[in-house]
């Protein structure tokens, strides 16, 4: 019998999708320039059929990839062409919550927000929340390690994160993590949290559950220069506030704000900054003086502070929706999600500004200040012939913030996207190590391949640009 | 009888080679030596000695990062921070190097809030046991590129490779800090600790030791003093601010001294109470002296016996391993190693580490022994 064959017994055919016109809905994720059609798209409805799945997989030597909602952006969930994609989208139970123990076990397809919602009740709620949170699921944010503005002061998935059930890829089950982080042995949990989809699939996660804060002051600090608002951002750090979230839109980003909602932006300015502080009240009213004095101090032109509750939602309406209000000025763009030390924020966007006037293209910057994490928005069009002049633009900033002494990517991972850039951050040994791991967990490589790592086929024959060894920079040996 | 090399490196290279030299031997990762005696006992012909890498290597008090070679002490680390007002939130009870600390996932009350090394180192340099040179990671608190050999190393015992530089993240050191002390019983204080995290109150530890819950407050001035006194209401009649030296009492438990055996464990939260009894009752049983202290929230406890046989020792500790298998015997008394496997039931995912130590260490050089008979 075929694989596909056997796959449409063991999950039954109404649960898998092989009619080509159906399989276009899965041939890409949110980074839709990359698009593959796979042969089969399976619907699981349990863990057991998604062990079911991945035990024919490997059987058939067959690669597979998982897929939540398909919100990522760097191509994680793209499919393989000889290879089916998994969706979990079926598995959408929240399986308890439980306020004794301040954590929640859910199926992997539950959408980020679920989460808090069903733990609201309770006043508790899920802290990471990436913008794309009504939508995307914890499965995709385990796969990705996914941030979100308010991680600045909360940590990532991986903070936030106890325990996962796993199929491996050979179609067995484990656990990774427990009751408690205090367990004995290797952090596998740790290390298969932000992995891609590499390493396994997840098919029940239990999750750290907060308090809500107490109290809540959120401000739009506006600057006459993206560097001023890059140095208060400095600032406000090297005080020793630690606000939930500190943002920044420039003014590119504030006009595609305001042509797609009701903006509370000022029009005009060059940058905004939202800082928002949660926690005890008498702390968060002491620091947010603070904060606002800072501001001033660096140059602050306008100060609007949240009114109230209604307020703050709309503030954080335009951030959140900026990616997709860049749709309204230009008709396509790409998203970069480079990281640089806090410090150079001024810099590295002095920086991108130069490139995007030498490159003739538009750079919008809506992005997580506070923790250097920036997402430069290129603006280009098809249509007019700038997509490879844009492209290269948006490569070249991402391996501008590892020069700088930051990463490729601060939340949306490699993915497809990505892997080639790989070399310019890590060496040849630093890769090979993790493929070590890799290795240990998926020998035959049938789990999301082609994703995070480099390779021949997909970077072509080069080898990868030169990156100095660490025993290199230490001047202990010689590359002639 | 054979004699033991010791290697003492300090630079990376120096590192690099001394795993390349003693290619055939055995080796024991030793770094501050407060944790050699974790797990089992490992089998070696040299020592790799980790103390001399002890250097800072880079610190921007601005971006609030800091990297150093991994034999660095914690507490000279902190002492370096402090100057800026700056700290690794960490606070162990032991004296440990912070690459001592990611191999031993170890951790002290303030993993309330801050968790453990995991949640606060940023980028490793790694060496295995052929010589091979890898980092992970960076000098960003946000950076989801690549795989993270830190998470996986946390925990390790020594097993994978040597740690030779860390990076982590800081955080403000708080203008004030204020300790709440609570006597009762630990249903009572679990009940007590989640009270006072439902009410938003965010104690940066809470820990349940010797018959009282301690809960500390970080924070500005008046945010601090306005947190204690609505914990205070919360708590009633006999809840008392403590002087800052409570938290030696933790400490003295947690790391135990000559003669004692010290048992780490982690559960869920609400089991704290029935761990409370089941110890209390199973020492009593075996004529021990037993003690524990708990960070109810986090699930981690730590469990010290003091006096009484090796063999009572063995009782109490198998007794507990029925109920919670996934424990670690940190420190051990004279003799117990007789009376005690090193470990109890593997955990689930058990044959992923072991294929993970097969990847990264294939002739089993390092710590070979450590995690016997789970791997």
């Amino acid at each position: 019998m075929s694989w596909t064959s056997e796959l449409a017994e063991v999950l039954g055919r109404e649960n898998v999708i092989a009619d080509p016109a159906r399989l276009r809905t899965y041939e890409c994720d949110g980074l839709t320039g990359y698009r593959v059609q796979p042969a089969m798209v399976v619907l699981p409805r349990s863990a057991e059929e998604v062990a079911a799945a991945v035990r024919v997989c490997a059987r058939h030597g067959v690669p597979f990839v998982a897929r939540g909602a398909g919100t990522g952006l760097s191509g994680g969930a793209l499919p393989v062409a000889d290879g089916i994609v998994i969706s979990l989208q079926r598995l959408r139970r929240v399986v308890e919550i439980d306020p004794v123990n301040l954590r929640a076990v859910v199926e992997p397809g539950v959408t980020n927000l679920d989460i808090s919602r069903a733990a609201a009740p309770y006043g508790l709620y899920y802290a990471p929340d990436p913008s794309s949170q009504q939508v995307c699921t914890i499965g995709g944010n385990v796969a990705e390690n996914s941030g979100g503005a308010h991680c600045l002061k909360y940590g990532f998935t991986v903070n936030h994160v106890l325990a996962a059930e796993v199929v491996l890829a050979d179609g067995s089950v484990t656990r990774l993590g427990g009751d408690s982080p205090q367990l004995p042995g290797y952090d596998l949990l740790g290390a298969f949290v932000g992995s891609e989809g590499t390493l396994g699939i997840v098919t029940q996660v239990t999750v750290r559950l907060l308090a809500t804060p107490a109290a809540v002051r959120t401000m739009v600090a506006d600057f006459a220069t993206v560097a001023g608002a890059g140095d208060a951002v400095t600032g406000i750090i090297a005080a020793g506030i630690v606000p939930a979230a500190v943002e920044m839109l420039d003014n590119l980003a504030i006009q595609a704000v305001a042509a797609s909602t009701q903006s509370v932006y000022t029009p005009d300015t060059a940058a905004a900054l939202v800082v928002e502080l949660d926690g005890p009240p008498d702390d968060v009213e002491e620091q947010f003086a603070e904060v606002q004095e800072i501001c001033r101090r660096y140059g602050s032109t306008k100060i609007m502070v949240a009114a109230d509750a209604d307020h703050r939602a709309l503030i954080w309406k335009g951030r959140k929706a900026a990616f997709a209000a860049v749709g309204r000025i230009s008709p396509n763009y790409f998203v970069q999600d480079g990281v640089v030390p806090r410090g150079r924020l001024a810099e590295v966007l002095g920086r991108i500004a130069a490139m995007a006037d030498e490159a003739g293209i538009r750079v919008a910057n809506v992005f997580h200040a506070g923790d250097g994490n920036l997402h430069p928005l290129v603006l280009y069009s098809e249509a007019g012939g700038q997509h490879d002049r844009a492209e290269h633009l948006s490569t070249a900033i991402a391996e501008l913030c590892v020069e700088l002494g930051g990463s490729l990517s601060g939340e949306h991972g490699i993915g497809a996207d990505k892997a080639c850039s790989m070399p310019r951050m890590f060496g040849e040994d630093d890769l090979a190590t993790m493929l070590r791991l890799r290795s240990a967990f998926d020998p035959d490589g049938l789990c999301n391949p082609g994703k995070v790592f480099p390779t021949p086929r997909l970077c072509g024959e080069r080898p990868g640009p030169y990156r100095p060894h660490p025993l290199e920079e230490a001047g202990v040996i010689e590359r002639l | 009888m054979s004699t033991v090399t010791t290697y003492r490196p300090s630079t990376l290279a120096e590192l690099r080679d001394a795993l390349v030299d003693s290619e055939g031997e055995r080796v024991a990762i030793a770094g501050g030596g407060s944790a050699a005696d974790w797990g089992g006992a490992p089998q070696y012909d040299a020592v790799l000695d980790t103390t001399g890498m002890s250097g800072l290597i880079s610190y921007n008090p601005t971006d609030m990062t800091v990297a150093v070679q991994a034999g660095m002490p914690l507490a000279t680390l902190q002492e370096t921070l402090a100057e800026n007002a700056q700290w690794v939130a960490l606070d162990p009870a032991r004296a440990a190097t912070v690459g001592g600390l990611v191999a031993t996932a170890d951790a002290g009350p303030v993993r309330h809030t801050f968790g453990t090394s995991r949640d606060s180192v940023i980028g490793v340099t790694v060496v295995l046991a052929d010589g091979t040179v890898a980092r992970s990671g960076g000098h960003v608190i946000k950076n989801v590129a690549g795989y993270d050999l830190a998470k996986l190393f946390h925990g390790s015992l020594g097993t994978l490779g040597v740690l030779a530089e860390v990076v982590l993240r800081l955080h403000p050191r708080p203008a004030a800090t204020a300790t709440l002390a609570v006597p009762c019983d630990a249903a009572e204080a679990f009940d007590l600790g989640g009270r006072l995290i439902h009410a938003s109150l965010e104690p940066v530890a809470v820990e349940y030791c010797a018959g009282r819950l301690l809960a500390r407050f970080d924070g500005t001035a008046g945010g601090v003093a306005d947190r204690l006194r609505r914990a205070r209401a919360l708590a009633g009649p006999d809840a008392a601010e403590a002087p800052a030296h409570v938290w030696d009492e933790v400490a003295a438990v947690s790391d135990g001294s000559d003669g004692d055996t010290v048992v780490r464990l982690g559960t869920a939260p609400d089991r704290t109470p029935s761990l409370t009894a089941l110890i209390a009752r199973e020492a009593a049983a075996h004529a021990v002296t037993a003690a524990m202290t708990s960070s109810p929230f986090a699930g981690a406890h730590t469990v010290r016996l003091r006096g009484g046989t090796p063999a009572a020792h063995a009782a109490v500790v198998t007794a507990l391993r029925t109920e919670y298998p996934a424990t670690t015997v940190c420190r051990w008394t004279a003799g117990l190693r007789d009376e005690l496997p090193a470990w109890g039931a593997p955990p689930p995912a058990v044959a992923v580490m072991r294929a993970v130590k097969h990847a990264f260490d294939p002739d089993d050089r390092l710590g070979s022994g450590r995690f016997a008979p789970w791997f």
